[in-house]
């Protein structure tokens, strides 16, 4: 219980950093925050309508009361207003969150299960040929920008291949519903998804890897051999099952990356997730979609945090009895 | 896992300087993979100090028409407004490097310092400081990264204060652990006992034990710097006026090198030089880590 009052007060705190920092940043930039708040136009107003403006953004209020109010916003998902897309910044955010959600869901998944399969494996066989071709696989792919890894798959299958669509999340003028909706998304998430997929693979493996080796080194998995158990009940039974424990903590700290991979990556085939939102708003300076896109991703990893916590004790008993 | 990271280095650091100074060549040449990385390095570095004297033109003028496939006046050819792209990629190694080195550098500077007085001091400073590194290893790293930048408008010594700020917990991480573990030391409570202060204690003891693990974590951060600078600059977030690596891979993604045709001499060769840096720094900086802080490998 204990155990879980610390990670919720730690994951509280963490949103409450990210908050303070949204609510900071324009305010402490230099020149009015008006710039960022409501676009880069405030200059061309009259002093009366920049009055009227500040006013209604509630910066003519002291600081303390301006934090408490936003803080309140932030919680109810008022966001502020996107000037460049002419809509709350919730509601652009809502409609590109299911694609951003599918990306990452699916390529966390792959590469978990890659990751586990491949690590264990590699461990297994330490020093062999499968070990030391993903070892040094994994320090390769490490190396590679994960954008440019999009790039050379845009430009495989977009100029040289044509195998598969290289731009949006499904063909604009296709029906929307049923199989061939399903089918056509579906054609559309593979090449992204690999892409993320190989650039998240590593963290998994590796650790998978190192914790294989340290079961496989301990006293009761010699015992199991000892006693006769067959290979594969010793390897599955004991070492995989153990290993599993430091490695299911390491998928949820690898989501921070997978979020940042998804917005070059979504960025790179066109996806229409948050990350391509967040790519559009740098590009027309769009601050409020910047920082809500930026809250939003936070408390996604957040709550995918609050989800591994919720999934660990089923896997190991000793936090469930509160040790 | 059930190891603690109590690594006695007492060892290596009694040895004087000079044992201190040969593993660390050493490690450069270690293995076949540490030397590739030591090599690439070598000419990466040139690179930066040299390219510009070395370009056949000038990135920012225009000599040729857009678009124009590799030929012996253009080795890699030409971008969409006719500048040559061989010229751009001498260019930019420095300003990518540059900043990937003063963002690590920053970092692990602000890291080391942050882990090493919550290693020894313990107590409420060890937890204020600690709560603080999980914040930001908890934030998505790159968004965080971009809004930053953002707000703070595109340029290369911007790039590498965001970046700073964004690295430096992983470091104060590593270094508090192994902080704590010299920390928990009899040679260091003896000090202690015998009347030797914090500050004694830090400069003696506890800086030469840790120096070795800050200069591994240096290197490790530089590449991950190096990647971060190119999203970064490739999702629009570059010095305009500077070119980087990242920054060709921006205007080729933005400009059409995949319509045109031109990807092959546009958007491999920087990649790869992304990636070959990168890798030289990571086997580098692995090699180190192994020599340098045997029970660490493998972390």
């Amino acid at each position: 219980m204990a155990w879980y009052l610390g990670r919720v007060g730690q994951y509280g705190l963490v949103l409450l950093v990210a908050m303070t920092f949204n609510f900071a940043l324009p305010r402490a930039m230099p020149g009015s925050p008006l710039r960022y708040l409501a676009g880069e136009d405030v200059g061309l107003l009259t002093p009366a309508q920049v009055a009227d403006l500040r006013a209604s953004y509630g910066l003519d209020r002291p600081l303390a009361s301006q934090y408490v109010a936003y803080l309140g916003d932030a919680v109810r998902g008022a966001w502020g207003f996107s000037y460049q897309l002419g809509k709350p910044v919730a509601a652009a955010i809502r409609e590109r969150l299911p694609w951003t959600l599918l990306l990452v869901g699916s390529s966390l998944l792959v590469a978990t299960a890659l990751g586990i399969v491949g690590g264990a494996i590699a461990a297994w066989r330490r020093g062999g040929r499968f070990d030391t071709a993903a070892l040094s696989g994994a320090i390769l792919v490490d190396a590679l920008p994960t954008f440019w890894l999009g790039m050379l798959f845009v430009a495989a299958f977009a100029v040289s291949w044509r195998l598969l669509p290289v731009f949006g999340a499904y063909t604009p003028w296709g029906d929307r519903s049923g199989w061939p909706f399903a089918l056509d998304v579906a054609r559309h998430l593979v090449l992204p998804a690999t892409t993320l997929t190989l650039a998240s693979l590593s963290g998994t493996f590796l650790v998978m890897r190192y914790a294989m080796l340290d079961v496989l080194g301990q006293d009761y998995v010699r015992t199991a051999r000892a006693k006769g158990l067959p290979e594969r009940r010793v390897v599955l039974g004991h070492a995989v099952r153990n290993a599993l424990l430091p490695v299911s903590t390491v998928v949820f700290l690898n989501l921070g990356f997978l979020v940042g991979g998804a917005t070059v990556v979504e960025t790179v085939f066109a996806y229409p997730g948050v990350g391509t939102l967040l790519y559009q708003a740098v590009l027309a300076r769009d601050y409020p979609v910047l920082q809500g896109a930026f809250f939003m991703l936070t408390v996604s990893v957040l709550l995918a945090n609050v989800l591994a916590d919720a999934v660990y004790p089923l896997l190991d008993p000793r936090v469930r009895r509160g040790g | 896992m059930g190891t603690p990271l109590t690594v006695p280095l007492a060892g290596a650091d009694r040895a004087g300087p000079g044992a201190r100074q040969r593993p660390w060549l050493a490690a450069l040449f270690r293995t076949r993979a540490a030397a590739f990385g030591t090599v690439v390095l070598a000419v990466v570095l040139a690179t930066a100090l040299f390219g510009r004297a070395l370009a056949p033109y000038d990135p920012r003028e225009v000599v040729a028409r857009p678009y124009q496939p590799p030929s012996t006046q253009h080795w890699l050819g030409t971008n969409d407004i006719g500048q040559d792209i061989f010229s751009e990629l001498l260019w930019g190694t420095r300003a990518s490097l540059t900043v990937g080195l003063v963002a690590a550098l920053a970092a692990v500077v602000v890291g080391t310092a942050v882990g090493v007085v919550a290693g020894l001091a313990g107590g409420w400073i060890d937890a204020v400081l600690m709560r603080a590194t999980d914040v930001v290893l908890t934030l998505p790293f790159l968004p965080l990264a971009i809004v930053l930048a953002a707000f703070l408008g595109p340029s290369l010594g911007n790039t590498a204060l965001v970046l700073a700020l964004v690295i430096w917990a992983r470091p104060a991480r590593v270094v508090r652990s192994h902080a704590l573990g010299i920390a928990g030391h009899a040679y260091v409570e003896a000090a202690h006992a015998l009347g030797g202060g914090f500050g004694h204690v830090l400069r003696r003891h506890v800086v030469p034990a840790v120096l070795p693990l800050a200069l591994s974590q240096f290197i490790l951060a530089v590449s991950s710097a190096i990647l971060a600078e190119a999203s970064l600059a490739f999702l629009g977030l570059g010095d305009p006026i500077q070119k980087s690596w990242g920054s060709v891979l921006f205007y080729a993604q933005s400009r059409g090198a995949f319509l045109s045709g031109a990807w092959p001499w546009w958007v491999v060769p920087p990649g790869l030089l992304i990636a070959l840096t990168v890798l030289g720094f990571a086997l580098v900086g692995r090699s180190l880590e192994a020599v340098l802080l045997p029970r660490l490998r493998g972390r």
